[in-house]
């Protein structure tokens, strides 16, 4: 049964630099089911920053509608669109992106406690899901004494921890050697299976055929829309 | 997020990066203690002169006649039997000479009646007051000032010695200890009797000095005196009177009121260190704000609102300025502490200094915090993930 929690509707977005229009999206329509695994996949420049952007709740549309979870972004202020993406997103960067100064387990916590979840509460929650994710032995550990690998794992405890409707991968295996990446692209598979949807931004083909629907974008337009195992 | 739980992170940073929030408090530690200190220097220097004005007596009246015949001793007289008089005196004094066998100075020679020691209690530094037994026997003893007896060269073993007052031998029984001020430490002081021998003329008396029993009731003893006076001496109330009425509480008003402004101003010129102070903290946190967008936007991604992101810079902005108020408060009570010993007046922890303190590095947190926390907390969360 169809149950979408991404809709985009003839979407654009253009940026003004200096007094040049740049278009980055140009009239997109996709729709992404709860449960999917997919990969949207492009060149720098093809619009693929600027689809995560939006399906990110981190900016919204110039036209056309982005639904969310059900909700049009476009419709929100500031604070409803923080409390959306707080609700509906899971963000995985390239970088990991971990706070500075900060406990693998405080990151983990972070945003339960921007929910307002008590700091108990989310202690534990972030305890049980780092411990499944194999860093049960490191909650205490600040960035600069996990690996890459460990790091992107704690980025993706801390993008899992809040039960998202989406997680969304930036380039998650673009800091990390091919090994770690892979076991990366494992665990994201993993956690499809389990039922989570996961978006994968990313321009290495090779990442993107693990996904089983890939959308390719390029200027600003969907080239392609596959689906099944390659 | 609760409140609690942004102040932990507030607080964490601060502890991340210990000397730079040190230095940034430099600061407000530094106006805050030029405060405390300046106010402590204020209220001391004050509170000396006050007491200076108190041991002349706080409910005194000082009658001080205009011309060398203006008042005499039928006038104290009348005066002391004014209702809620309580202690009266008169002195007359002159310029005369003090000498030892080897030395010879100019001094201010005064005769007083038998109430002075008791009315003023000068602190005494050897020897005794001229006591009540001496102005019966009118024994030509001499009371000396500090500085006359600095300017002779007088020491304790002078003590019961002769001293000649415009040529006559007294006898030396006491010295006074250092008044602070006020001129009466050149004085030398003979009973009346003596007085009267050596340079000044029955009955004239150059002032009355009138004490109330209570300081409030010195307003009105000074109108009765007035009124008194006038009329002894047959003067209208428009006629100017041979004599000036000194009262030592107004004296003291117009003293508290000088120090007070000086105060101000002392405060003024420390208040200025504090805003520089403030300046510095929002110096600080602005660069801090640059430095963390790519922290700020994460934490956006990862569900901070605007008002998580304001409150946390807010509360690093007030927790450095409230700390430096602290260690501020602390340095400058010990400044304070050893400035008083040195200005030999008591040390006092006020109250309103504390809260002061506090209540200013608070209001300079919150004053130069808001801005660069409202620049974090207006950060587009995907230029401050793409800022580099």
């Amino acid at each position: 049964m169809a149950n979408p929690v991404v809709e985009l509707e003839n979407v654009r977005r253009e940026y003004l630099v200096g007094d040049q229009v740049t278009v980055a999206l140009d009239g997109v329509d996709l729709v992404i089911e709860r449960g999917e695994f997919v990969a949207i996949v492009g060149p720098s420049g093809s619009g693929k920053s600027t689809m995560m952007n939006l399906i990110g709740c981190l900016d919204r549309p110039s036209s056309g509608v982005v639904k969310i979870a059900s909700d049009t972004t476009s419709e929100l202020n500031d604070n409803q669109l923080t409390s959306l993406r707080s609700k509906a997103i899971g963000f995985v960067f390239q970088q990991f992106q971990l706070l500075p100064n900060t406990t693998a387990i405080e990151n983990v916590m972070a945003p339960l406690l921007y929910q307002g979840v008590s700091s108990k509460q989310a202690k534990q929650a972030a305890t049980e899901i780092l411990n499944r994710l194999g860093l049960g032995e490191r909650l205490n550990f600040d960035r600069n004494r996990l690996s890459g690998g460990q790091q992107q794992r704690v980025a993706i405890a801390r993008a899992l921890v809040a039960s998202p409707d989406i997680v969304l991968a930036d380039e998650p295996t673009g800091a990390l050697d091919s090994k770690t990446g892979a076991q990366v692209i494992e665990l994201l598979k993993e956690l499809n299976k389990e039922g989570r949807t996961i978006i994968l931004i990313t321009h290495d083909l090779e990442i993107a055929a693990s996904a089983p629907r890939r959308v390719f974008l390029r200027d600003g337009l969907i080239e392609r829309d596959e689906r099944g195992a390659k | 997020m609760k409140l609690l739980g942004t102040a932990r992170l507030a607080l964490n940073r601060i502890w991340a990066t210990k000397v730079r929030s040190l230095l940034t408090m430099l600061g407000v530690v530094i106006g805050v203690a030029a405060i405390v200190a300046l106010t402590s220097i204020v209220d001391g220097a004050s509170q000396g002169i006050n007491k200076s004005l108190a041991t002349l007596g706080t409910n005194q009246l000082n009658i001080t006649a205009m011309a060398p015949d203006a008042l005499t001793e039928q006038d104290a007289n009348a005066l002391a039997e004014l209702d809620g008089v309580s202690v009266m005196f008169v002195q007359t004094s002159n310029e005369g000479t003090i000498a030892t066998e080897d030395k010879r100075v100019n001094a201010r020679l005064v005769g007083v009646s038998a109430e002075y020691f008791q009315a003023v209690k000068p602190e005494i530094a050897m020897g005794a007051y001229l006591s009540n037994s001496k102005f019966a026997a009118s024994a030509k003893d001499v009371v000396f000032g500090a500085d006359a007896a600095n300017d002779l060269g007088l020491t304790d073993s002078m003590l019961g010695q002769t001293v000649k007052l415009n040529g006559q031998d007294f006898r030396l029984v006491g010295v006074l200890d250092d008044q602070a001020g006020f001129g009466t430490n050149g004085r030398v002081y003979v009973t009346l009797d003596s007085a009267r021998k050596l340079f000044s003329q029955y009955p004239y008396v150059s002032s009355i000095v009138v004490q109330a029993e209570t300081p409030e009731a010195v307003d009105a003893l000074q109108l009765e005196t007035d009124r008194l006076l006038r009329e002894r001496y047959g003067l209208g109330t428009e006629t100017d009177a041979r004599y000036t009425i000194t009262n030592q509480a107004s004296l003291i008003a117009a003293v508290s009121s000088i120090t007070d402004t000086l105060g101000l101003l002392l405060t003024g010129i420390a208040g200025i260190s504090l805003v520089v102070g403030g300046i510095g903290i929002m110096n600080i946190m602005l660069v801090s704000v640059r430095e963390r967008t790519r922290e700020i936007g994460v934490r956006r991604a990862i569900g901070a609102k605007q008002s998580n992101i304001l409150t946390q810079f807010l509360i690093e902005a007030i927790v450095l300025s409230l700390a430096g108020g602290v260690v501020g408060l602390i340095l400058g009570e010990i400044a304070a502490y050893f400035l008083a010993i040195i200005g030999d007046w008591v040390f006092s922890i006020q109250l309103e200094t504390v809260l002061g303190a506090l209540g200013f590095s608070l209001v300079v947190g919150v004053v130069f915090g808001v801005w660069p926390a409202r620049t974090a907390a207006k950060l587009e969360p995907i230029d401050a993930l793409r800022f580099e």
